[in-house]
């Protein structure tokens, strides 16, 4: 193996540095540059039925139990805007920017934040 | 084609899928993580025989272990593919027009830089459709593949002075 080091030419350690240089800088230009995106998770019944990303602006009617729900995502924040459940806690809920927003009558869990919102939601799986 | 080189390619392309095949049961921290073992022999074959010599054994290799492995034609062997191609694609002109710049070291890490980069353009396209993800997740894959990729010429370095060892001047 030393003799194989030894006997790497110029341009392979130049290219060899430059590699691991440019993807080590990379690593942390792309995390500045790039914000870790969130993204709103819809599940009726237990089911992804709308995935989103959090920063673009959307407003959908969804199908649930009790009708129609209509969630809105506006400035990274979510919220319920319409529901046709009995109490409406849901839509009393608010914006959200970060957690889940929940509609008992309806089934509907709304999933805002990154993948680790999923992560805790499967590891409650495992041990609930 | 002489029949010496056919010889050629199908020991080639044995040793290639054993090495593919190998790394295949190693553990891995990460699922999609791969060592790229079997882009030694690229090198060898394109250092020793040549680029369609190489080529050939690259495209049999790939080809061969998918249908090993069930993947044929499916979203693993689509990556693996394109990858395999434009890795020898980029090895193989860097090896003509470089005359000798580079040495096996030098040839691996282009070859795993257009592996990946290749890899990363294809799952885009195919399957992720998400630019942020396909940056945030790069500069870490080539991290890995230049580390690997390094390993790699280095062995193959190696392999290649034990192979014209007792003959030196065959090539």
């Amino acid at each position: 193996m030393k003799r194989a080091i030894r006997d790497m030419t110029i341009a392979d350690r130049v290219l060899l540095v430059m590699l691991l240089a440019l993807s080590l800088t990379g690593i942390f230009i792309v995390r500045e540059a790039v914000p870790l995106t969130a993204e709103v998770i819809v599940e009726v019944d237990g089911r992804a039925v709308f995935t989103a990303p959090l920063d673009a602006d959307k407003n959908v009617l969804l199908d649930s139990i009790h009708g129609k729900i209509g969630i809105e995502i506006k400035d990274r924040m979510v919220r319920i805007n319409e529901a046709h459940c009995p109490n409406r806690l849901c839509m009393k809920e608010g914006w959200v920017s970060q957690g889940v927003i929940v509609c008992l009558p309806n089934k509907v869990v709304v999933f805002v934040g990154g993948r680790g919102n999923r992560l805790n939601k499967e590891l409650d799986a495992v041990t609930g | 084609m002489p029949l010496q080189d056919k010889y050629r390619i199908a020991v080639l392309s044995a040793y290639a899928l054993v090495l593919h095949g190998f790394e295949a049961i190693l553990p891995m921290p990460i699922p999609w993580l791969r060592l790229g073992l079997a882009n030694i022999i690229t090198v060898v074959a394109l250092l020793l025989y040549g680029f369609r010599t190489a080529m050939t054994v690259t495209l049999i290799r790939i080809i061969l272990a998918s249908m090993f492995t069930g993947t044929f034609l499916g979203p693993a062997f689509m990556l693996s593919l394109g990858g395999g191609v434009a890795s020898t694609l980029a090895v193989g002109s860097v090896h003509a027009l470089s005359q000798g710049l580079f040495g096996p070291v030098g040839l691996s890490l282009i070859g795993s830089f257009f592996h990946n980069a290749a890899q990363l353009a294809l799952a885009y396209l195919l399957f992720i459709q998400r630019i942020e993800a396909v940056l945030l997740i790069s500069p870490v894959i080539f991290l890995i593949g230049t580390s690997t990729g390094a390993v790699n010429g280095l062995i193959a370095d190696l392999l290649l002075k034990n192979i014209r060892k007792p003959v030196p001047d065959k090539v």
